[in-house]
């Protein structure tokens, strides 16, 4: 018990500043690939034929292979195949890459979520503005996008508290998240050598970011009620 | 995971060849870059941090030494063990110095300095057990975990023991003390630090030594940066450097000389 008292600090302290790069991660994330998904939505239900192909394509590219291997391959290839490492030396190019392969994927599933939202309203809305004569692109934002956002939460919501999860997955490229700081202290790292329970311990981490989000997106959600 | 990377590897590898590679000496690659990007683990007495967040240990110290021989500062990069080699072609680091034990695999895949310190594989086993397991042949009838790649797998194989493999030699020692597993081989200078009276592994310790191995440093395949290292050893040795600070991190009687 001395010792666990002894290591708690030691190991909360680098469990923080893991989690600190787990949360950066996040909400980088966040900020591209929102914005990103609603251009590969608006591209995958164009009718430009190459456009549409281009947008359906990198979907399915994305979606039908593991985030894992996007990371290896985004990480190391330019350093593989053309000789030159891109990304620099250290943590910063290691978290660039990662920051990238996750805005590029949640960005293809999150403009499924936003083509579902969109293609569920009603297609006399649409009709409606063209009757009183709306461009396609009034329709789009004045019309559509806001029931589209209110449509889309829940998926989003679901998709949101996954991103969290996933961000350990960047540990493959050794970004040091928090789940890297926890498995430090089983190999030893900071005299603590052997210990287990910090790897464990990151679960509580994520319980309690993932509470969070759980409480705010259901707050986003109530407050978007007011129209059907 | 493995196959994963492996196949990821093999495609990159048909990709590399199909555009060519630069023609620039390793060296000067790295001379004019004037950094060395070392990739390593927390590994201690090799390669950890002191209390103020500096890496130190016996190779982090003789990595010091060796760039400012060839006038280069030193970054230290901790890379995720399964990729080293990933990291080395990909160039996102320039040699793996980190207590590597000279497999064949590592010696086809890597250009290997001259290795400098003798290590061996030893087996752990729970505490209470360890009488049974003494010899090579009582192993027979154990589960045993071992780091995927690494020499106690290799060494497991050969003698047809059966493993599990994980993705750490820590993790190894995580089954044993969780009894997923019956037994690990792994290094015996992280034996020494990691199991025992007093580490984290109370209950668990090390019985037979199964082979010995050697330590050294990876550098790109083909590069002329071993041949760079091998000069540096010598004259290591030569000077005494080695022996000073091999004793800062109590390692001396493994060196080779």
């Amino acid at each position: 018990m001395d010792q666990f008292a002894q290591q708690l600090p030691i190991v909360v302290n680098a469990l923080n500043v893991g989690f600190l790069q787990t949360l950066r991660l996040f909400f980088v994330t966040l900020l591209g690939a929102i914005p990103l998904g609603l251009v590969i939505t608006l591209g995958s239900m164009t009718k430009v034929g190459p456009l549409r192909w281009l947008s359906k394509g990198l979907v399915w590219i994305i979606r039908g292979t593991p985030l894992m291997i996007q990371l290896l391959i985004i990480y190391y290839f330019p350093g593989l195949v053309f000789g030159s490492n891109i990304w620099g030396s250290g943590e910063s190019g290691r978290f660039l890459a990662a920051s990238i392969a996750f805005i590029i994927n949640y960005a293809c599933y999150f403009s499924e979520i936003y083509r579902g939202g969109i293609q569920a309203i009603p297609v006399g809305q649409e009709e409606a503005g063209l009757v009183l004569g709306m461009t396609r692109g009034q329709i789009f934002f004045r019309i559509k996008l806001l029931q589209m956002v209110k449509k889309i939460v829940p998926p989003m919501s679901n998709e949101i508290i996954t991103l969290v999860k996933d961000t350990s997955l960047s540990r493959i490229i050794a970004l040091q998240e928090i789940i890297w700081a926890g498995q430090s202290f089983m190999k030893g790292s900071q005299g603590i050598s052997g210990q287990i329970w910090p790897l464990f311990f990151t679960g509580i981490y994520y319980l309690v970011a993932n509470g969070l989000l759980t409480l705010g997106l259901g707050k986003l959600e109530k407050k978007l009620d007011y129209f059907r | 995971m493995k196959k994963l990377v492996a196949l990821v590897m093999a495609l990159m590898m048909v990709f590399s060849m199909s555009f060519g590679l630069a023609e620039e000496s390793d060296l000067a690659y790295i001379s004019n870059k004037g950094v060395l990007v070392v990739g390593i683990t927390d590994f201690a007495p090799m390669d950890y941090k002191d209390a103020d967040g500096n890496w130190i240990g016996f190779d982090a110290d003789m990595a010091v030494a060796f760039a400012a021989v060839l006038g280069l500062d030193v970054e230290f990069v901790e890379i995720d063990w399964d990729n080293k080699i990933l990291e080395l072609n990909g160039k996102t680091v320039d040699c793996i110095w980190n207590g590597m034990t000279l497999t064949d695999e590592v010696k086809a895949a890597m250009e290997t300095g001259k290795p400098y310190m003798n290590n061996a594989q030893i087996v752990v086993v729970k505490a209470d057990v360890a009488d049974n397991y003494q010899t090579v042949e009582s192993l027979a009838d154990l589960t045993f975990a071992v780091e995927a790649g690494s020499a106690g797998e290799a060494v497991a194989t050969e003698l047809g023991l059966k493993v599990t493999p994980v993705t750490a030699q820590a993790d190894a020692l995580m089954e044993v003390a969780a009894g997923t597993s019956d037994a690990a081989i792994i290094d015996s200078l992280m034996a020494a630090a990691m199991v025992g009276e007093g580490t984290g592994y109370a209950n668990l310790t090390y019985t037979v030594g199964l082979n010995s191995e050697e330590y050294g440093v990876g550098f790109r395949k083909g590069s002329d940066m071993a041949e760079a290292f091998n000069l540096f050893l010598d004259a290591a040795i030569e000077s005494g450097v080695i022996d000073e600070v091999a004793a800062e991190y109590g390692v001396q009687a493994a060196l080779i000389k």
